[in-house]
């Protein structure tokens, strides 16, 4: 049973609510609904989960975006009602036909809802019931081949019937997860050899096949996993050992004559004692504070020129589309945008863009638009782009305050170290980057010092140890294969003692699926509680950073003790200098984590960091989309 | 080949011309100079109008918190009610309307252009595009839930106050604490002195930055001395209100007072 049903402007007014589901909503779902949903571009997925205290909700919906109204069903979530789709479409267009800017009061349409309600209802029951005539059949046809395919069998027809809802899926998964712990693999390989043969027998069998050949990848993958986890934990241990006792000898290459020296380190004593006295590094003032001049002109008249040259190509397709244009379409219909979208997506993806993330952002532009009324004049190559502008203009937009001066300030008042954390994989950039934020912090008069909770990596702790020597800040270290957890707690109580107002710690990289190297880095987090986890990540990484970051927050969030777990914060992008216009990854690390870039690395010296440039990196993404959106006329 | 066409194209326009030459001779001189003149007029017209419209701004700028009860200030200021309620806006509500209190007024009163915005951060973008029309801002503050607020509201003001258009066209201001018909409210003196003590160490942190996206152009208050609301160019006045309860006097007061009946 629907819990409740809405209707209201895009501008927030509520125009219908059904009075006989008359039950109060825990909590507030619409809101969240917007918030987190429809505002952050994932207007295209099917539905969305909303849990309060006391209720766990689904919620659908749907736009006409022609007369901005949204239409919203709320109902429970262990209820897999299937009607909701289509009573949504069928109350929007019924509303559509009796609604009137002027008036805000519908209260004729109680009488129509409850009748297109009956009859979604019964339209769904009669589906339900031929589903069960279909499911028999497929019953009998397992049972003629043995035990095990039956169960597949049974698994695959309980997807296809469940098809809405993902957790009847989630269901059959498990239970063929079960036969896969007991050994059984034989068994399984068979069961699905055999399900194709039956592809044949029964066209709705094909998404059965489609599933059994899904969980093939899937066993492989478990089988990959289990041997990769026992491959990292014995390597880990033997690694550590032969540190000291081997000295590198020197490789020879060609003929040239042996270099004597390779060790260019001053020379310092072990425990960091200065025998010279280092001059504190001042390269000037740090790019976060440069304001930047943005040349506009030039791009606007490339585009232009670029627009002239394609025109002539294609003259018949021009005059038509120019018709349409003058006179206005009437109501855009999806196959109209898909080109200009698959346009859009194509050139989104050549910037770097994570194809999933260009998928999601293209199907959220295409349900804003859908059923709009083209102005005239307009093509719908510009529209689409326009829309697209908007949502990347949106997503970029920090959601909460990045001004990490005021939070310093605030911590400052409380008496309490301000504690930065910065977590990422191997190699990108997570201790240099840690010295040019420690530098822009000098450079505001604040206390800093560093902790080197990277206790595996040879050479981290040295490497911390010269920068906080060049910047003439306090360092807390422990050596190596200590915990990195105590190692941050005892930095931070360190702190509070000497003064310092803020502490960054420096943590080892660590890949997303490494679950041990991931559990280390939630208690870590858990136990020190800091204000701030920063993810570092590179710009160059392409389909990979929706990977990381979402792995990322998940083990974050499963990992950790605690009820309410804490989450990346803010992402720290580094390696921008290395990409010309390709910035799509700070696109797509945003767009999946819906943290703020907090600073951009664009260079290997203190000063290189810079804030992120919403309007830039827009303009950026779109450039050049222009020559291919007129190729892919409408 | 090409050159051929060109030449016949000319010939043919030079055609045309002369054609349309012996027309306009032939028309009597009278209504020629009838016609343009009209024509002229029409223009001139138009761009007299374009000048007027521009000099009075008659947009009251509805702005805030997420939250804090812009549209149902902004259809009770239209229509007395708020009716079933509201949700999250997504985009702007604007209207050109009289008041819903001056309906029974006799005479000719000039509408009022009102716009609500957004609050949500995601689309602050979205204020920039009405400041260039303002003639007053309200910033509506939620009186129950401030403090848990206080830092994102300071900070959401603090921008409004800095932006060149606001500073340099003194558009005045208008605190309105809304929700006050709640026993938990607080008074707007107490979110006046809270507002301004913010404010004060924004200056201080704020200062020390310029982002790459310049919004802040300039500073607030006078150095060295703490922050007062006295101290902005732009005329800053506190009020309080009730949307829920039609409460809106002093909100139509300001409106009255920068956009003349």
């Amino acid at each position: 049973m629907l819990e409740q049903l809405l209707i209201f402007t895009r501008g927030g007014l509520i125009l219908w609510t059904c009075k006989e589901l008359g039950n109060a909503l825990r909590g507030s779902p619409i809101d969240t609904l917007i918030r987190s949903c429809l505002l952050e571009e994932r207007s295209g997925a099917a539905s969305y989960n909303y849990d309060a205290p006391g209720a766990s909700y689904t919620l659908k919906w749907t736009f006409h975006n022609e007369l901005g109204l949204v239409f919203v069903a709320v109902y429970q979530r262990i209820l897999h009602l299937l009607y909701v789709d289509d009573l949504l479409s069928m109350i929007k267009q019924e509303f559509s036909a009796i609604y009137d800017p002027k008036r805000t009061s519908y209260n004729d349409f109680d009488d129509i809802f409850q009748q297109l309600k009956k009859e979604a209802e019964a339209r769904a029951e009669e589906m339900k019931k031929s589903k069960q005539l279909g499911k028999h059949v497929n019953n009998n046809l397992g049972r003629k081949q043995g035990q095990v395919q039956n169960g597949s069998v049974d698994g695959g027809s309980k997807k296809k019937s469940g098809g809405e809802s993902g957790n009847d899926g989630g269901d059959g998964d498990k239970s063929r997860g079960r036969p896969l712990e007991n050994g059984n693999l034989r068994n399984n390989h068979v069961g699905k050899g055999e399900v194709p043969a039956m592809v044949n027998a029964n066209g709705k069998e094909n998404e059965a096949s489609k599933t059994g050949a899904f969980d093939l990848n899937k066993l492989q993958k478990f089988r990959s996993k289990a041997a990769k986890k026992t491959e990292t934990v014995v390597n880990k241990v033997p690694k550590e050992e032969p540190n000291k006792k081997i000295t590198k000898k020197n490789r020879v290459w060609d003929d040239s004559p042996k270099e004597s020296k390779l060790d260019f380190t001053d020379p310092v004593s072990e425990n960091g004692e200065q025998n010279i006295s280092v001059v504190a590094a001042d390269e000037g003032e740090s790019m976060m504070d440069k304001e930047e001049i943005i040349s506009s002109d030039s791009e606007s008249e490339e585009e232009e020129t670029r627009k002239d040259s394609n025109v002539d190509s294609k003259k018949k397709g021009w005059f038509s589309s120019m018709f349409q244009s003058i006179a206005g379409k009437a109501n855009l219909q999806k196959s109209d945008l898909e080109p200009a979208l698959k346009a859009l997506k194509d050139g989104l993806m050549t910037k770097n863009v994570a194809e999933e993330i260009a998928e999601k952002l293209c199907e959220s532009v295409a349900a804003s638009l859908e059923g709009k009324r083209l102005a005239s004049f307009t093509r719908i190559t510009s529209t689409v782009q326009a829309a697209m502008e908007e949502a990347l203009v949106r997503i970029l937009t920090p959601r909460r305050s990045i001004d990490i001066l005021r939070d310093v300030h605030a911590a400052k008042e409380q008496g309490k170290p301000y504690v930065v954390v910065f977590v990422g994989v191997n190699g990108v950039g997570k201790s240099t980057n840690l010295a040019k934020v420690a530098y822009w912090l000098l450079q505001h008069n604040v206390n800093v010092m560093m902790a080197a909770c990277d206790t595996f990596r040879s050479g981290a702790v040295e490497q911390l140890r010269t920068h906080a020597r060049r910047l003439q800040i306090p360092i807390f270290e422990k050596g190596y294969e200590k915990d990195p957890a105590i190692v941050a707690k005892e930095a931070i109580q360190e702190a509070s003692r000497n003064g310092s107002d803020v502490v960054l710690v420096d943590t080892a990289g660590r890949m997303q699926d490494n679950e041990p190297l991931m559990r280390t880095l939630s208690k870590l987090i858990y136990v020190n509680s800091p204000d701030l986890v920063l993810f570092v990540g590179e710009a160059l990484v392409g389909n990979d950073a929706v990977d990381q970051l979402s792995k990322f927050n998940q083990k974050l969030g499963d990992l950790s003790p605690s009820p309410d777990p804490r989450l990346i914060d803010g992402i720290l992008l580094t390696k921008f200098d290395t990409i010309d216009d390709k910035v799509g990854a700070a696109l797509s690390m945003v767009y999946i984590s819906g943290a703020p870039v907090m600073f951009v690395g664009c260079g290997q010296s203190y000063t290189d960091l810079k804030k992120l440039n919403v309007k830039s990196i827009v303009k950026a993404l779109l450039k050049l989309e222009v020559s291919r959106l007129m190729i892919c006329r409408s | 080949m090409d050159k051929e066409k060109i030449g016949e194209l000319k010939i043919q326009l030079q055609q045309l011309l002369n054609e349309a030459q012996e027309f306009v001779q032939r028309i009597p001189p009278l209504q020629l100079y009838a016609a343009i003149g009209v024509v002229v007029f029409t223009i001139f017209l138009l761009l007299v109008i374009r000048l007027f419209k521009r000099r009075s701004a008659n947009t009251i700028l509805l702005t805030g918190l997420s939250g804090s009860g812009k549209t149902v200030l902004f259809y009770q200021l239209r229509d007395g009610s708020f009716h079933q309620g509201t949700v999250t806006s997504m985009e702007p509500n604007e209207g050109t309307f009289i008041l819903n209190s001056e309906t029974s007024k006799k005479g000719k009163i000039n509408p009022v252009h009102i716009v609500d915005v957004p609050g949500h951060s995601r689309l602050r973008p979205k204020l920039d595009e009405f400041l260039s029309q303002a003639a007053g801002i309200v910033f509506v503050v939620d009186a129950v839930e401030f403090l848990p607020n206080v830092r994102a509201a300071s900070e959401y003001l603090y921008d409004i106050l800095t932006k060149a258009s606001v500073v340099k066209k003194k558009i005045p201001l208008l605190l309105l604490c809304n929700k006050v018909d709640k026993v938990t409210a607080h008074t707007k003196d107490f979110i006046r002195r809270q507002l301004e003590k913010e404010i004060d160490k924004l200056r201080a942190s704020r200062t020390a930055l310029s982002s790459a996206d310049v919004t802040n152009e300039y500073t607030l208050g006078l150095p060295g001395e703490a922050f007062v609301f006295s101290q902005c160019h732009n005329k800053v006045t506190v009020a309080e209100a009730s949307g829920l309860t039609s409460d809106i006097s002093q909100l139509e007061q300001f409106i009255r007072e920068y956009v003349k009946a």
